[in-house]
């Protein structure tokens, strides 16, 4: 039971009955970075955005309000402890959960505001995480009925199939659906229009690890080198 | 050149994104279809022939898996069986009222089965009570979202005006 990869030692593992977890210094790194910042946020208050007015002298604030607020702050910090769980999981079907997670409580951050303009991007947005599951889960079946296991640990030691490969891609396609990169990012920059700028980022942070985390699973899937 | 140009315009827009997106999925699922399957049964769930428990006119038709609650575990197969000595020892619990119905009908089993997260399980199923934790706190946060949202804008939306 020895998983390197990128030249990563081994520190340990967590036996949770099936489900092991290992640490490794890039997970455990991930995991403690996403803690911190999770904290920050909890205790951090909301930016007051300023509109400038035309024609007079005088600016508007955008403020975000007291109940507003206190969901916000709740699914922020959910959304840090559901990006927390799939740095460090070992699992890929727990993996695919802490994705879905991640996806609804990001609609969820958004859908208090009141910008009809952010509201449309989040209902895009919406739907896309929403097409995006079947490709995560599919995939993750994919790869536990061509490989007999969703445990890493496991699935690191068995030869690469091609249906593997094909899982990898759809558990690919779906991740990236459920963060939002590259080609399907103009939804999320539209989300980000809106004040209330601490949990707004979490949105951003939790994509960009889940991304790392993804590829760092699509290496131990397919074993390139 | 305007091409691509027009094309980076257009992947901006919110609207299309899902189009795109389903596109490109769509795509990919196509090319599954030219997949060479390969199943691994090695390590899955050991299962009886498909219609040998519906045969022997067993309540939990597709779905019995023996044991008896505390007493003896069921079939399942665990991957790591050191970390899960007590695996399959509730798999055959069933409610007192489930087994009242069970006794009335042949097709209790079927029942079972025919939900979305029988099939699920069936699948996966080990030794796995943290997944059941995750699955249930992502639902309970769609009901959070949905249940603020209901509030606040359409309940007290009266009251702000």
């Amino acid at each position: 039971m020895d998983i390197t990869i990128l030249g990563q030692q081994l520190l340990g593992y967590i036996p949770l009955g099936d489900i092991v977890l290992y640490l490794a210094p890039l997970n455990l790194f991930m995991f403690a970075s996403t803690l911190a910042f999770t904290t920050i946020i909890a205790i951090s208050k909301t930016e007051t955005q300023v509109e400038a007015g035309f024609g007079t002298l005088k600016d508007r604030e955008v403020k975000v309000d007291k109940s507003e607020f206190k969901i916000r702050r709740f699914l922020a910090i959910v959304c840090g402890l559901a990006t927390a769980g799939a740095m460090i999981t070992g699992d890929l079907f727990n993996f695919t959960l802490f994705v879905c997670l991640i996806g609804i409580v990001n609609i969820g951050i958004v859908a208090a505001v009141k910008q009809v303009d952010v509201l449309d991007a989040a209902f895009q947005y919406g739907l896309v995480a929403m097409i995006a599951t079947l490709p995560l889960f599919g995939g993750a079946a994919m790869i536990l009925a061509s490989t007999g296991t969703i445990s890493l640990l496991e699935i690191v030691d068995l030869p690469t199939t091609f249906m593997m490969v094909f899982g990898s891609l759809l558990l690919f396609i779906g991740v990236a659906g459920e963060t939002g990169v590259a080609p399907f990012y103009a939804t999320k920059a539209e989300m980000f229009r809106t004040p209330g700028s601490p949990f707004l980022l979490i949105i951003h942070l939790s994509s960009l690890l889940v991304i790392v985390r993804v590829i760092e699973i699509l290496l131990i899937i397919n074993k390139p080198f | 050149m305007s091409r691509i140009g027009r094309l980076w315009n257009s992947l901006a827009t919110p609207k299309r994104i899902p189009r795109f997106y389903s596109v490109i999925l769509g795509v990919l699922l196509l090319v599954g279809f030219i997949v060479p399957l390969a199943l691994n049964d090695q390590q899955l769930y050991p299962r009886p022939e498909p219609q040998l428990q519906v045969n022997q006119q067993d309540p939990f038709a597709p779905y019995d898996r023996g044991g008896v609650p505390l007493k003896e575990p069921g079939i399942i197969k665990s991957q790591y069986p050191h970390f899960s000595e007590k695996a399959g020892m509730v798999t055959s619990y069933v409610s007192p009222i489930g087994i009242g119905v069970s006794k009335t009908t042949l097709y209790y089993g079927t029942s079972i089965y025919s939900s979305p997260g029988g099939l699920i399980d069936e699948i996966l199923y080990y030794s796995r009570g943290f997944d059941t934790v995750l699955e249930s706190s992502i639902l309970m946060m769609a009901f959070v979202v949905a249940s603020w949202v209901a509030l606040h804008f359409t309940m007290k939306r009266r009251e702000e005006e």
